[in-house]
């Protein structure tokens, strides 16, 4: 608890004493934190790797980006129902998705996110096309509150959303319902067996994962100031993933640790070298072949309560052989 | 152009078209089938084979050795990287693999560009593919036909050596249950090596043969990897005859979709996946696990 | 800190003794700036790596070989120094870098990027950073039209334009009827939509369209589609690989020998690879090393010299944007953005595209109109685009604010 209060502490201060660029880079970092956190949701908790988590971060941007720019909503406001938008389409693609298990799940999930990039790349009139949205702006009110619309201000927006959905996540893993979730991913039949609806619970996790997601997306448009196809594109989703796995899954911090790693190493590396793919590579193979655990396990170095050492007797890639 | 004209022709590049996807995604498959792992440097290694066919070729002067060498040389470079990289995984979770392929994907595309530069290079058809010849009184590329030919030859070649060799034989067997094969005394590892190394030279073939249609640059490899893992999950992970008919499947959807509805050539393939998911979550041609 | 100057030595391409030896010592540096002395900086976030590299490689060698040709006098007497950074074409790294450009390097001029996702982006956040941007590529039309914003300059020829200048060039060819297959995406849109209104006007029949995404590997049902239509002509709208990938599957399908092929770009780039495959192709372009004129002949010369080829479409832009910039620069005696902006407004260059006019009224450079043949010239392994005809800017470039010509 001690080193979580320090860490506000620090996160308070920070844009009080950072260059201003660094603010920035700090702000962004968070929103790709709290997108990598929320697919923890799916991937550490209830085991369905997600390969198209990019749906969630591009119905955001865009929701936010349409209602900041042509409904004139204030941006707390056009930020929250981008969020709860998500995780309305969420439903209905969850209940298909959640059928499979697995790579189909992995697939399923892709083929969603890639023609939601088809729609934000074809239906011009509403999305932009190819172009997107631009010139997102961060609307102020309501009741006349402006501070978030400063570039420090914006800061600590953020913050306050990440810290709010890491509590919430907490709490979600640690509830009754995240406990059966994870009781799901180890052992599904048994939990079925023992009278839980599987599929139900699945769907839940696939839910709020979403509405994270989207709350990501929805805080990344205002920030960049636009919303472009490539958000949805499977790109994106597969970065996340990595962000997940590299911070190490099932633990909620290492995926937020993951996402700063990505975004740092592959920001710095590229204003280092032109061959910052080249050394991102490498690193990404020795992190996986040093660091089993994720990188929040170098911290730790003994793993979380939660974590367990995949593959599970149920799932289909177990294939134990000497 | 009449309908039977229209037709004709467009079978004949569906089918072209579909021999290419199928050379494409069938390393993705047998590698998981085998290892059931999913590679992503696949897309890497398949623009490496198209960039190796180039130098080749232009350092032979032949197109034919280059058809063949290449998919040989990446062959091995998946052998190294099986030996050096991917052995050491082989009790690690999904995510493991993941994440060592989308690295090697990103060393494989960088050492690319560092070795070719960035402008796209050219594998020019050989005099005795390079004509046309007429279909429906309009001139059909002979290349065309010869990707269909060698597709089915290559689709038969494989199958054979699947169903009827010894080595296919543990394939297959180490395919259906590892530890029985290895209880039996054969050393997995080195069929599970071999699998990869051919999944690897596999895609290099695909890759040197669709350079004279698109040359060989820099976003090959992204550009083609997601339509490869469509076309193995529509087929059924694993299953050799589902990527077949898959490769064929997309081929055929890709061709008169994109010309009925050419609007929705970025979402075509796509629905086709989530219906055959949502009608058997396992694709096609999958076995129950 | 040993980060930061270690990046800064790298990403900068220092140009002048002075700035060499600054750069060695960034507190040296840092004070020069609060004198207003300090060197000029220009932001260059393109595609380095990625499927752009090709076009992204033309950027980044022009601003190297420019900034070497005023190493020694400088600009204002201070030298001048590029940022180059990776964005791989994706607007979210162009703006990430773009705005850490602004808030630590202390930039406020921004050329050489790639896709127009990104110029709008980028665009889009000008006012905020007060920085200004003068493109060298992006050829959508909305850039200078619908979505112009006060501190975006464009020197290069726009995509209506070239769909005007070969549509122009069409009025007098025998070919009656017009097909047309562009990128599916806002360039390849908005230049076909400029030549069927332009076809259509000049009294000839438009008889169709069909848009491929990028990345399309097989082409096959396209030409279909085109051969069902039996145009006379066929309008290209496509560049990079897609553009290459087309021309050969086209050559493959013999489609040129009843269909004449026409396009809004030829780049070397493609003819190239796509080699006898493009002979005789004939299309507008934005920029040709065969274009005859005094200033173009050293540049070409010059790049010859120190690349060993052969300048490309993007080269010319490039070199372009860079000439008129740094006369803006010259002109407002400042590089501070307000009296750039001004001083750019309504600047007269004699770049090596011929005499520009940088309009007042919406940033567009007003600039001739090139009309250039796919041909063998002896030496040259590959067919190069060589200038047939030219129009005057007045006939090509679009009225104020306008992507269209009606």
């Amino acid at each position: 608890m001690a080193w979580g209060l320090a860490l506000i502490g620090v996160a308070a201060v920070a844009p009080l004493v950072l260059p201003v660029f660094l603010v920035t880079t700090a702000t962004e970092v968070m929103i790709l934190a709290l997108f990598a956190l929320s697919l923890d949701l799916l991937v550490g908790y209830t085991g369905l790797d997600s390969f198209g988590h990019a749906a969630a971060y591009g119905l955001g941007a865009y929701t936010a980006s349409l209602l900041l720019l042509h409904a004139g909503s204030p941006l707390p406001v056009a930020v929250g129902l981008a969020a709860a938008a998500t995780a309305l389409v969420a439903v209905p693609m969850g209940w298909l998705c959640t059928r499979t298990t697995g790579v189909s799940f992995a697939m399923l999930t892709l083929a969603f996110a890639q023609l939601l990039y088809a729609v934000a790349y074809k239906w011009q009139s509403v999305t932009g096309g190819s172009d997107g949205l631009a010139g997102v702006p961060r609307m102020a009110g309501p009741f006349g509150v402006t501070w978030f619309t400063s570039r420090t201000g914006y800061y600590y927006l953020v913050a306050v959303c990440l810290a709010a959905s890491y509590a919430f996540c907490r709490a979600f893993v640690a509830s009754p319902v995240g406990t059966t979730l994870l009781a799901i991913r180890d052992h599904e039949r048994k939990a079925e067996a023992l009278g839980y609806n599987a599929r139900a619970y699945k769907l839940a996790a696939f839910v709020a994962a979403s509405f994270f997601g989207g709350l990501a997306g929805a805080l990344y448009a205002p920030f960049a100031g636009f919303a472009s196809p490539e958000l949805f594109f499977w790109i994106v989703s597969g970065q996340v993933l990595i962000m997940v796995i590299v911070g190490g899954s099932g633990t909620l911090i290492g995926p937020m640790f993951g996402a700063a790693f990505f975004l740092l190493l592959e920001h710095y590396l590229s204003a280092v070298t032109d061959s910052w793919a080249l050394v991102l590579g490498l690193i990404f193979i020795a992190v996986v072949i040093f660091v089993p655990e994720g990188l929040y396990g170098l911290v730790r170095r003994r793993p979380p309560a939660v974590a367990r050492s995949r593959p599970a007797p149920e799932r289909e890639h177990g294939q134990p052989v000497p | 152009m009449s309908p039977i004209a229209f037709l004709l022709t467009q079978g004949l590049n569906a089918l072209a078209l579909g021999a290419l996807l199928f050379f494409i995604s069938i390393g993705l498959t047998l590698i998981f089938g085998i290892m059931r792992i999913v590679n992503f440097a696949h897309g890497a290694l398949y623009m490496l084979g198209a960039y190796a066919g180039f130098t080749l070729a232009a350092g032979t002067g032949h197109y034919w050795t280059a058809l063949v060498a290449a998919p040989v040389l990446v062959a091995a470079v998946g052998l190294a990287l099986e030996f050096t990289v991917l052995r050491p995984l082989y009790r690690r979770e999904p995510g493991a693999f993941l994440l060592v392929t989308f690295g090697l994907a990103l060393v494989i595309g960088e050492a690319i560009r560092l070795a070719w530069g960035p402008e796209p290079r050219r594998l020019a058809i050989p005099a005795v593919l390079g004509g046309s010849v007429s279909v429906a009184g309009e001139p059909f590329p002979v290349y065309r036909l010869f990707l269909a030919g060698f597709g089915l030859a290559m689709v038969l070649a494989l199958w054979q050596f699947l169903e009827r060799s010894r080595l296919g034989l543990l394939i297959r067997a180490t395919a259906q249950n590892a530890e029985m094969v290895h209880v039996l005394g054969v050393n997995v590892r080195w069929v599970r090596a071999g699998v990869f190394a051919l999944g690897c030279g596999l895609a290099a073939l695909g890759g040197v043969l669709a350079t004279p249609l698109v040359t060989a640059y820099l976003g090959m490899g992204v550009n083609v990897i997601v339509e490869a893992f469509v076309i193995v999950i529509i087929g059924g992970m694993g299953s050799f005859l589902g990527s077949v008919v898959g490769s064929l499947l997309v081929g055929v959807v890709q061709t008169f979709g994109n010309f009925y509805l050419p609007d929705s050539a970025l979402a075509a393939i796509y629905l086709a996946m989530i219906a055959v998911l949502v009608w058997r979550p396992r694709g096609l041609f999958g076995r129950e696990e | 800190m040993t980060r930061h100057d270690r990046v800064s030595r790298r990403t900068f391409l220092t140009t002048g003794a002075a700035a060499v030896a600054a750069a060695g010592a960034p507190g040296l540096r840092r004070r020069a700036w609060a004198q207003g002395g300090g060197p000029i900086r220009i932001g260059v976030p393109t595609a380095i790596t990625g499927t752009w590299a090709a076009l992204g490689a033309q950027v980044v060698r022009t601003c190297k070989l420019f900034a070497e040709e005023v190493k020694e006098r400088g600009v204002l007497g201070r030298p001048v120094e590029f940022l180059f950074d990776d964005t791989q074409g994706n607007p979210a790294n162009c703006v990430r870098k773009a705005q850490e450009m602004v808030e630590r390097h202390k930039v406020n001029l921004f050329t050489g990027i790639m896709a127009s996702s990104e110029a709008l982006a980028v665009s889009a956040k000008l006012g905020e950073w007060s920085a200004l941007f003068i493109s060298s590529i992006n050829g959508a039309g909305e850039l200078t039209a619908e979505k112009f914003v006060p501190n975006f300059f464009r020197a290069n020829t726009s995509g209506p334009m070239g769909a005007r200048t070969i549509a122009l060039y069409l009025q007098d060819a025998p070919q009656k009827t017009f097909y047309a297959i562009g990128l599916d995406y806002a360039w390849g849109h908005s230049s076909v939509a400029v030549f069927e209104k332009e076809i259509q006007r000049s009294g000839k029949e438009f008889v169709g369209k069909v848009f491929a995404p990028t990345g399309t590997k097989d082409y096959s049902t396209y030409i279909t589609r085109i051969r069902q239509a039996a145009p006379d002509a066929l309008y290209v709208a496509m560049t990079g690989d897609d553009a290459t990938a087309f021309y050969q599957q086209a050559a493959q399908f013999r489609l040129g020998e009843k269909i004449q092929m026409v396009t809004e770009l030829v780049d070397i780039l493609n003819l190239k690879p796509a080699g006898d495959a493009t002979l005789g192709l004939i299309g507008s372009s934005r920029y040709s090393f065969t274009y005859d004129s005094p200033e173009n002949r050293a540049f070409v010369q010059r790049f010859q010299k120190v690349v060993q080829e052969a300048p490309d479409t993007f080269d010319g832009e490039q070199y372009q944007a860079l000439q008129v910039l740094v006369r803006g620069i010259e002109k407002a005696r400042s590089t501070e953005t307000a009296a750039l902006v001004k001083a750019l407004e309504g600047l007269e260059v004699t770049s090596v595209k011929g005499r520009i006019v940088m309009r007042e009224c919406d940033h567009q450079a007003a600039q001739q109109g090139f009309v250039v043949k796919a041909v063998r010239r002896a030496g040259i392994p590959h067919p190069i685009p060589e200038v047939i005809k030219t129009y005057p800017a007045e006939a090509v470039t679009p009225p104020c604010r306008k992507s269209s010509y009606s």
